[in-house]
């Protein structure tokens, strides 16, 4: 999935260097930084970027007459106006010259993230920000977690789910998120590997020494401390939108489906010498 | 376990269902139970975080979910658990689960809600809590659903 490309437009270097390092771990790549107007005017041409962020003092313009300049090349441009002043004048004569948003410095790095978000809504944006920004540090928590937990090295893949259902046949834990974005993890793997797990996270023998409860213990510990993990990944970028994650439910069995309508969900497999360990991932859309 | 924090899923359950266009259901028994829950062929699971800590499990056989799917849209015939009748069954447990926590809000107990993960097979473990759990059996016209209930006070 592309990433959303971003210019930058401010003339102070620690204002560019901070707003860069704001947007680092997410979905949004900045691919120009402009330190006045006819830099972002050229710029804009050589990128195209989705979104602009504009400061309000240039050198050889303002903010307002930069961003009509923009207008008039590309009147669908979309640019948000950061400036260290906001009040209702400036925005009216923003709005004018097509600024869609307005956020004061310093700015708030999620305010900055959903503003960005929501100018650059549609659903291809929309997953690109969910696979980014939440799904991914589920990846890497999955596989730091598996090598942590179990010593296990993986080759880990993170795709869109396309199916509306998961087949499960051994173990599913279903970990509830709360908070934004609201959704639920579900890690599950077939016995066989959930009894592998066990035995190695458990120090056992071998696989007779390891009961079913055991087993299914191990690995719904696990799974907790693996979306646990991913929950912090997601929680050091946004820093005020806590998400929290549910006690888990496990179900056990075979020929099972799991449904999750209305979810945008990712699959994420780690492909290990104990057997494929899987966790789909999954947001309420329109949240 | 503490009865009074599951009361208001119980409510909820009660107050909700009427005016979605069912008939007034009825508890017929409660039970305090440990170890696992068996699928009955439906079971809806939607977990809970913030003041209290739980997850709650909504468990019916397919044809209850296929009653309670077709009674939710306007007594649509349901004659597969298809797609539109497992998003019904979701938006229900998502319902009652929401109401229950404003149910908990009015108690000055907070809670988010997950949103809910629907499991369709025949006789799997659910298995929502280390310890006790409670378990509600309520039935709406001759449908039987079974609600478990594990809640943990942080």
């Amino acid at each position: 999935m592309e990433k959303v490309k971003v210019m930058i437009v401010d003339d102070s270097k620690i204002s560019r260097t901070m707003l860069k390092g704001s947007l680092a771990k997410t979905n949004f790549e900045v691919v120009a930084m402009a330190k006045n107007a006819a830099e972002a005017v050229k710029f804009y041409q050589e990128f195209s970027p989705a979104v602009v962020t504009m400061d309000m003092n240039l050198p050889d313009a303002d903010g307002i007459e930069c961003s009509q300049r923009i207008h008039d090349i590309d009147p669908e441009a979309k640019i948000v106006m950061i400036s260290a002043m906001k009040d209702a004048s400036l925005v009216a004569r923003g709005r004018d010259a097509g600024i869609s948003a307005f956020l004061q410095k310093p700015v708030n790095t999620n305010d900055l993230i959903d503003t960005l978000m929501i100018l650059c809504q549609n659903r291809a944006g929309k997953v690109a920000v969910l696979r980014e920004s939440y799904a991914k540090p589920f990846q890497r928590a999955l596989q730091q977690g598996l090598f942590s937990l179990v010593g296990v090295h993986s080759e880990i893949s993170l795709e869109l789910e396309d199916r509306r259902f998961l087949d499960v046949s051994g173990i599913a834990v279903i970990i509830g998120l709360t908070g934004y974005p609201v959704g639920r993890a579900i890690v599950f793997m077939s016995n066989e590997t959930m009894k592998k797990f066990c035995m190695i996270m458990l120090d056992k023998d071998s696989l007779d020494d390891v009961t079913d409860e055991e087993a299914s213990d191990s690995v719904e510990e696990a799974a907790n401390i693996i979306v646990g993990r991913g929950v912090s990944n997601i929680n050091d970028v946004f820093k005020d939108k806590e998400i929290r994650i549910t006690p888990p439910g496990t179900i056990c069995g075979t020929d099972i489906r799991i449904a999750s309508p209305k979810l945008t969900t990712f699959r994420i497999t780690a492909k290990t010498r104990i057997g494929d360990i899987n966790m789909n991932i999954g947001f309420a859309e329109g949240e | 376990m503490d009865a009074k924090l599951v009361n208001p899923f119980v409510d909820a359950f009660t107050t909700v269902l009427p005016q979605m266009g069912f008939p007034q259901p009825q508890r017929t028994n409660v039970s305090v139970r440990d170890g696992h829950a068996v699928g009955l062929g439906v079971s809806v699971i939607v977990g809970f975080t913030k003041q209290l800590r739980g997850n709650v499990v909504y468990n019916m056989t397919e044809d209850t979910a296929k009653y309670i799917a077709s009674t939710m849209m306007m007594g649509m015939p349901v004659p597969e658990f298809d797609a539109m009748a497992q998003s019904a069954i979701s938006e229900m447990s998502n319902m009652l689960t929401a109401n229950a926590a404003t149910n908990l809000a009015g108690m000055g107990l907070e809670v988010d809600i997950s949103t809910p993960s629907l499991s369709i097979g025949q006789g799997f473990q659910v298995k929502i809590s280390d310890g006790k759990y409670l378990t509600v059996e309520m039935d709406i016209g001759g449908h039987a659903v079974e609600i478990d209930i594990a809640v943990e006070q942080n």
